[in-house]
């Protein structure tokens, strides 16, 4: 399987003199699900936008499955789809159209009904893309970045302001689609969200990634400098009390 | 793969017309807000000057029998409307000062007498006006002169060595509702294509929207034809329900052929979208948007003859305005509809239009930006 999908080397991006990025490099396996964790303002978003062909890079060569992604801009937005922070939708359009418009963006048709399924919307097929909530917008996000079976797939922070529930049935979703052979590439800054769904992830601080590995081994790294948590850790916390409580199922 | 470029242009441009229709407010602004326009202007211009009047008192302080018979006379006709409750000349000239009267005709005491001597009644009537009114007391002066001039032929006939005769031709020539019409079907285009792309595009990038339009394949090029298609389709049901309105409410006399005029609207509404598509197009926000926007729509509605017929401006403001993008349009159609000219007459409005297309489209492609 190690099979390099995207190869990221010596990217940087500039703002006011600043390195936003600054000189990172790192390669993704076909069929990984890969994180990219960092505070607010580390430089994730701006990464992923570069690596999107949303924004001219400064220094620095990035491939999606050996193309260019300064030359070949076209052929790669064809192969990759995009989940932004905070999708949004024209209002007064149903969901089926908006599936619709998003595969005729790529000259396709394709089932919208089946797509909107596959995200558990088919019953919102009729409603207005305004009348979603949090979770059943990021969902449809989802199903329109699908729309052209891309062979990578970019999520900016899916998981952000959505509750307990929908952050589980999200997860759920990313593993489905990585099942289904696309690769993700997904920035977050919940940690136990990137230990549960990636399989490696890079963690970046001030435009540098500063560490790169599988979430056990950089625990294990962190255990083998002798790193004790101050308190045993508990079997189950808080969040544990309130699905248990709560239930599972989606509120929306 | 150009099979593929249209598709994805046709299914926006469907998904684009249908949404118009969900959307209240855009109805409302596009279809029913010049449909306003036309009702006001179309009211005030309406009849042509037919239906001119004079609201007037009428003094009559005369005891002849022709008095009376004048008086009788003025109150039944259409051009006066004789205020009855007024009848003292205090009573009249405060009516008039607050612009409740046009003016007042007074008939002085001997008016229609017989004087000695003679074999027909005479006198002088009085039309008293105040300065604001000046320009209808003078018409209404006129008008009585006339009346009068009848009358005296009656009385005294005597040989005119030389006479005026009117001889109209048998050719229809352009009401006041003529030049109304045309410029508020260019009213109505601008509000469509200017104003509509105009509050719609900020908010797409203020939603990102168009940002993550632009993470696909989907062109520039594609979103403007698309864009273009489905205000062509809306412009065309919105200017189809102004003709109807014109036609059976205002008397509307469409001379010209419709197949003919329709190309020239379609042109037309695709003209002036592209304005409305470099604004959007360019502005990353509404606070730049709409200033913008305000500053190339306003002169240019007043200056190419939307409310006002340009004839009515100074000679040097003609040949400015004879040249900006809704000059052409206004005047086209009004050729095309009500003059029935024919698309090979209008060669220099056509010319100049497709001139301000092409110039047009070059800015709104090269500003556009998706975000």
């Amino acid at each position: 399987m190690n099979q390099p999908i995207l190869k990221v080397k010596g990217l940087s991006k500039i703002y006011d003199g600043r390195a936003a990025v600054d000189n990172i490099s790192f390669t993704v396996q076909k069929g990984e699900v890969f994180g990219i964790l960092g505070p607010n303002g580390a430089g994730k978003t701006t990464t992923l936008e570069m690596i999107e062909t949303m924004r001219p890079m400064d220094g620095g060569s990035i491939t999606v499955n050996g193309l260019d992604v300064a030359k070949q801009e076209d052929a790669v937005k064809r192969i990759i789809g995009v989940q932004p922070q905070a999708p949004a939708f024209q209002d007064k359009t149903k969901l089926t159209e908006i599936i619709e418009l998003f595969a005729a963006a790529y000259g396709e048709k394709v089932d919208a009904l089946q797509l909107l399924k596959d995200v558990q919307l088919d019953e919102k097929a009729n409603s207005f893309a305004e009348n979603l909530s949090g979770g059943q917008r990021q969902r449809l996000s989802i199903a329109t970045a699908l729309v052209h079976k891309p062979q990578v797939f970019f999520m900016d922070e899916p998981t952000t302001g959505l509750d307990p529930q929908a952050r589980r049935n999200l997860w759920d979703l990313v593993r489905e689609i990585r099942d289904r052979g696309v690769t993700v590439l997904i920035t977050t800054h919940y940690m136990e969200e990137a230990e549960l769904l990636c399989d490696r992830v890079a963690i970046m601080d001030g435009g540098k990634i500063i560490a790169l590995d599988t979430p056990k081994k950089l625990v294990r790294q962190l255990l083998s400098k002798g790193f004790k948590k101050e308190q045993d850790v508990e079997q189950a916390n808080l969040e544990d009390v309130f699905i248990d409580l709560t239930g599972k199922g989606l509120r929306d | 793969m150009l099979k593929k470029s249209l598709y994805t242009v046709l299914v926006f441009s469907r998904l684009n017309t249908r949404r118009f229709f969900r959307d209240r407010l855009a109805i409302f602004f596009g279809v029913l807000f010049p449909l306003i326009f036309l009702f006001v202007f179309g009211g005030i211009s309406g009849g042509n000057g037919k239906n001119i009047s004079f609201r007037i008192a009428l003094l009559n302080q005369s005891s002849s029998a022709f008095g009376r018979q004048f008086d009788a006379q003025l109150t039944a006709s259409h051009t006066f409307k004789v205020d009855k409750t007024v009848t003292s000349l205090s009573a009249a000239k405060d009516k008039m000062g607050n612009s409740q009267l046009d003016a007042t005709i007074i008939l002085p005491p001997g008016f229609g007498d017989i004087k000695a001597g003679q074999s027909y009644p005479s006198g002088n009537a009085q039309v008293v006006y105040t300065q604001d009114n000046a320009s209808a007391g003078q018409t209404l002066t006129t008008v009585l002169q006339g009346e009068f001039n009848q009358i005296n032929s009656k009385f005294v006939r005597h040989q005119e060595p030389f006479a005026a005769i009117a001889k109209p031709l048998n050719v229809k020539s352009l009401t006041q509702f003529d030049y109304t019409f045309a410029g508020l079907l260019g009213f109505s285009i601008i509000g469509l294509g200017i104003f509509g792309p105009v509050n719609v595009f900020p908010e797409l990038k203020k939603q990102g929207i168009l940002r993550r339009l632009h993470t696909t394949p989907l062109k520039v090029w594609q979103y403007f034809v698309s864009t273009m298609i489905s205000q062509a389709i809306i412009g065309l049901v919105s200017l189809s329900i102004m003709f109807a309105v014109a036609i059976t409410v205002f008397h509307l006399k469409v001379v010209g052929n419709y197949i003919e005029i329709i190309p020239y609207l379609i042109l037309s509404i695709i003209a002036i979208l592209g304005i409305g598509l470099a604004i959007g197009g360019w502005a990353k926000n509404e606070r730049q948007a709409a200033p913008l926007a305000n500053i190339i729509v306003f002169p240019m509605m007043f200056l190419s003859g939307t409310f006002f017929p340009r004839f009515l401006m100074p000679h040097w403001l003609q040949v400015v305005s004879n040249y900006l993008p809704l000059t052409p349009v206004i005047d086209g159609v009004r050729l095309l509809v009500t003059e029935g000219k024919h698309l090979t007459d209008i060669g220099p409005q056509l010319g100049l239009l497709g001139i301000w297309l092409i110039v047009i489209y070059l800015i709104a492609f090269r500003v556009f930006r998706w975000e």
